[in-house]
């Protein structure tokens, strides 16, 4: 019996929350809300919110075009491959105290999870044999290493840095550094911190491929890049996939530097018994991750859309392994030290 | 009978080269012979798992029964303990999957006698240097391999740079063989025996001048033979010009026996030096290989070579985690070169399908292979995630080890450096991804040229050797837990219980005898946590729940309209849709309007012009230091033993 519970409960982790139908929802409006927030900072209206609801469910009901020469079951299930891992990623990153699955994934481990949407899309696009995907996905590798390289070092400087903490020496595992900062308070109202928080919002547009860093997807050079071949229900699974990286990768800085509201929360509610206070601390901190994941986007996504241009693709990673990889390597070496 | 297990295994590969000599003539004895020469051997190695890996027992042998006596070992010897067959089990593996494969790659050739008694002597080269319990046999055995392996580099003596790349081998490779006899002279005049056992006893106590310059001198013969830097621009000629099962071989086998020695030799017969110095010694040199051979690797254009250049950037990594000098450090050293053999295996078969069947190997002019070689593409994107380090796949279960070994080592000591090795590690895996995603860019997808319209898939054979090391890729990916309680965890024991080994050999007390005691306590803690089954669990079951939806939704629904207009087309135009697609014109020609292909960062060799253009003057400073000359080879070799022999005089 309570094996088919446990897997009632898993399935439910796995489906509605925080699996599938959370990251639609949350994905889909954070999306929203940051074309809304580009169109009136550059003074349009801008789409509705929900728009892109509207044209997920529009484009599901398109036809499917596979090009000729493309490698058609390459084509059609790298899509559905993406989406799965990249939801799945999200079952592994804590909203605070609650934590679907403890001891599958580390952060290293996430890391290269991380990888996997992104390989999703660039085996997708080689397989269309479209040369415009060609270029994107050339781009989009490229743009893969420049974020790579600043992305380890806040991790290892996060990982340093509550190791050190903990008496451990080193600390990979996302739940511990969570519940260290529920205990402790946020890592990123530690001065030694800041700079790897820095090097992390501007790693969030670049793994997103928002402006400046989207020259794999330039819509007005190359016709999207990796997505040019693509219609119809693969392509809006592709925009799902994107919009859940948003999520994801937003909900990760607030895993690793903003862990310690978690602990507020639950002093706001220490008047209740247990029961009530976890079901009612689960839904505020739901709500919590919700609104800190838009302030995000709106900073470093929206912001930064609204007021730059794009950048060559060498240019990006130029940017990238100096000045990034310089903000995050500032963070590892005062962690190093134990500051 | 367990006894005779090691010699019979070496034996029967040696045993299999005379008998080909001999009946050869015939296929069908030919293949029967060269199928049983390496089944057999692999067989017995596994029997032996049971009571090496698990019981912990080490099986000492005497030629002649020639035992000990008075405390010296005169005879020859054989010694396996964990270690030896741990790399016996690696060499049988990829020596068995070679021959499956050779019988219809190498159906086509002149003087297919010839190639499979070079190919068994190889083998029983090898196999007999990882179970050797003496270093002048140890020697020999070097010499059989390294001249094997040059008449195999050059057995397509018709194909161009052949018959050079034997000859850079040949003079390099001897110039490591000569210092590892020079080095076991002069252990031999310091400690009188020839004996591993006997010398591990009996150097810890004559640590003097001559021992560490013979340690630089076998340390740098084996390094010849694992292909480190600076001896990588032959392994890339190598291979480039040898059929691709002897590439399995030099990569898989062959790098895997200058790996065993150096382990053998730091942590066994030298474990007294001042550890901390060879330590850096061996990580600085696994480092670099790893980041220069990476980066040499995206330079490449050829399939062959690009994977030459990955295979040491792979070995790389092992020297670096096998230099840590920790239990969990060699254990992950251990498990990567094991994963080593499997995926670089593996995908020196895919490169040998692709030239098996369009007759190159250069990426800017293969492509779009993949719905003509549909398996292949599938057991080459196996291998090209294992190697980059992709979950839940093999590369990533080790690499992962590596880097929380390296930083663990760091955090311990204290020493920051470590900390730019886990980085150096990091960055280099994802490198070596982008590679590979080139390679698949341009060899397996992207457009298909015209001349390739009728390449068909690699017969059955080929595909059942391939199949069966992608196979062992994946199980050894999603059980991580087990690989490491049977085979990695023994070895790394016994790197780390040399007492053991010396009485196993010489009667118990002996090491004491010496008052030797072992090195370290030996503990395999991880700060990490993976668990490959319950992610791969989730992503089926997630998978299932998109595909379900996708389904329901129509998701590949094509209107008739659209179907009946494709086929109009298909009919109309056969060929390449984007450009006339004949080879003088280039893949991609109408798509770039008459710009000259040198710009195109569509496939080939330049996909990745964002990064090199970075890294440009990087690039050029490589693109002058490897000439080709093998007189500057030599000169490097020449270069690297004196530095080797300086460091050893002057800081060991």
């Amino acid at each position: 019996m309570t094996i088919v519970m446990d897997g009632l409960r898993y399935l439910a982790y796995i489906l509605i929350f925080p699996g599938f139908l959370f990251c639609f929802l949350t994905g889909m409006l954070l999306c929203g809300i940051d074309r809304k927030l580009v169109a009136r900072m550059q003074k349009r209206i801008g789409p509705p919110i929900l728009q892109p609801f509207y044209d997920f469910f529009k484009l599901l009901g398109k036809e499917t075009i596979v090009p000729a020469a493309a490698n058609r079951t390459v084509f059609l299930l790298a899509p559905l491959v993406g989406l799965a891992a990249q939801v799945v990623l999200q079952l592994f990153i804590p909203v605070f105290h609650f934590n679907a699955f403890r001891g599958v994934a580390d952060v290293i481990v996430i890391l290269y999870l991380l990888l996997i949407p992104a390989l999703s899309v660039i085996l997708g696009a080689a397989s269309s044999g479209s040369p415009y995907a060609g270029v994107g996905l050339s781009r989009e590798m490229v743009t893969v290493l420049s974020v790579e390289l600043p992305l380890v070092l806040v991790l290892l400087a996060v990982a340093k840095t509550v190791g050190n903490a903990l008496g451990t020496g080193l600390c990979f595992s996302l739940t511990d550094i969570v519940n260290y900062q529920i205990a402790n308070g946020s890592l990123l109202t530690r001065l030694s911190m800041l700079p790897a928080a820095a090097a992390m919002l501007l790693i969030i547009p670049g793994e997103t491929g928002s402006h400046p860093f989207d020259a794999a997807e330039a819509e007005t050079e190359i016709c999207e890049g990796m997505l040019a071949e693509y219609s119809g229900a693969p392509l809006a699974v592709y925009k799902l996939s994107h919009a859940v990286k948003l999520l994801t990768m937003t909900s990760l800085f607030v895993a690793l530097f903003l862990g310690g509201i978690g602990g507020g929360v639950m002093t706001l509610l220490s008047g209740l018994s247990p029961a009530a206070a976890g079901a009612i601390g689960l839904v505020l901190e739901i709500l919590i991750l919700f609104l800190l994941c838009v302030v995000l986007v709106a900073v470093c996504v929206s912001l930064l859309h609204a007021v730059t241009a794009r950048l060559r693709i060498e240019q990006l990673f130029k940017y990238y392994w100096t000045v990034v990889t310089g903000l995050a390597a500032v963070s590892v070496v005062l962690a190093w030290y134990g500051l | 009978m367990m006894q005779h297990y090691p010699i019979l295994a070496i034996m029967t590969y040696f045993l299999g080269a005379f008998l080909i000599v001999i009946f050869g003539k015939n296929r069908t004895v030919r293949n029967a012979v060269g199928f049983l020469a390496t089944a057999v051997p692999l067989c017995l190695l596994i029997t032996l798992v049971k009571p090496v890996m698990m019981g912990g027992d080490i099986i000492a042998y005497w030629m002649g029964g020639r035992v000990p006596a008075g405390g010296y070992a005169i005879g020859i010897a054989l010694e396996v303990d964990a270690l030896s067959l741990f790399f016996g089990l690696l060499v049988a593996t990829a020596v068995f999957a070679a021959m499956l494969y050779s019988f219809s790659y190498m159906s086509h050739d002149d003087n297919e006698p010839q190639y499979y008694t070079l190919f068994l002597m190889l083998c029983g080269g090898v196999m007999g240097l990882v179970l050797s319990g003496d270093l002048f046999n140890m020697f020999i055995m070097v010499e059989i391999l390294t001249f094997a392996a040059v008449a195999l580099t050059a057995f397509r003596n018709s194909v161009f740079g052949a018959l050079e790349a034997a000859f850079k081998y040949l003079v390099v490779g001897s110039i490591g063989s000569s210092c590892i006899l020079a080095g076991t002279i002069m252990l031999y005049a310091q400690a009188h025996t020839l004996n591993f056992a006997q010398l591990s006893a009996m150097i810890p106590g004559n640590l003097n001048l001559a021992t560490t310059v013979a340690y630089a001198l076998l340390f740098i013969g084996f390094c010849t033979k694992a292909f480190l830097v600076p001896f990588h621009p032959l392994a890339a000629d190598a291979h480039g010009a040898a059929p691709a099962p002897v590439s399995v071989l030099i990569s898989g086998v062959l790098t895997k026996s200058g790996l065993y020695g150096i382990i053998r030799l730091t942590y066994i017969l030298f474990r007294t030096m001042n550890l901390g110095t060879v330590q850096f010694w061996l990580v600085f040199l696994g480092s670099v290989s790893m980041f220069v051979c990476v980066t040499m690797a995206l330079a490449q254009h050829d399939f062959k070579r690009l994977l030459a250049f990955h295979s040491i950037s792979q070995i790389g990594y092992v020297l670096t985690a096998a230099g840590l000098a920790t239990a969990l450090g060699v254990s992950a050293g251990l498990y990567h070169a094991m994963n080593h053999t499997l995926f670089k295996g593996l995908l020196f078969l895919c490169a040998g399908a692709v030239l098996h069947e369009t007759g190159t190997t250069d990426l800017d002019k293969l492509g779009g292979l993949s719905k003509k070689m549909p398996h292949t593409t599938v057991l080459f994107l196996v291998g090209a995630f294992s190697i980059s380090g992709i979950p839940p796949f093999n590369g990533f279960a080790s690499k992962w080890l590596i880097y929380q070994a390296a930083y663990q080592k760091g955090v311990e000591s204290g020493n920051i450096g470590f900390l730019l090795v886990t980085i150096c590690c990091l960055v280099t895996s994802t490198l070596t991804l982008a590679s590979f995603v080139k390679v698949t860019q341009s060899v397996f997808f992207g457009q298909l040229p015209k001349e390739y319209e009728n390449v068909r898939e690699v017969s059955f054979g080929m595909r059942l050797a391939m199949g069966l090391l992608a196979l062992l890729c994946i199980v050894t990916g999603l059980f991580p837990g087990l690989v490491t309680t049977f085979l990695t965890e023994p070895a790394a024991r016994a790197v780390f219980g040399a007492n053991h080994y010396i009485n196993a050999m010489m009667g118990a007390g002996y090491a004491e005898s010496f008052g030797l005691a072992d090195m370290l306590p030996v503990s395999f803690y991880s700060a990490g946590v993976w668990s490959p089954i319950s992610w791969l669990c989730l992503l089926m079951i997630m998978l299932l729940a998109v595909a379900i939806v996708a389904v329901s939704s129509k998701y590949d629904q094509v209107s008739a309209l659209a179907k009946t207009a494709a086929a109009a087309e298909a009919a109309a135009v056969a060929g390449p849709r984007y450009g006339s697609g004949s080879p003088a014109e280039g893949k991609y020609e109408l798509f770039f309007g008459g710009e000259e292909s040198v710009y195109s960062q569509v496939g080939g060799d330049d996909m990745f012009w964002g990064f090199k253009h970075n890294w440009r003057h990087y690039f050029s400073f490589m693109h002058n230091l490897h000439s080709g000359i093998v007189n500057d080879y030599a000169l490097w070799a020449v270069i690297a033993l004196a530095l080797a022999m300086l460091y050893a005089m002057i800081i060991l």
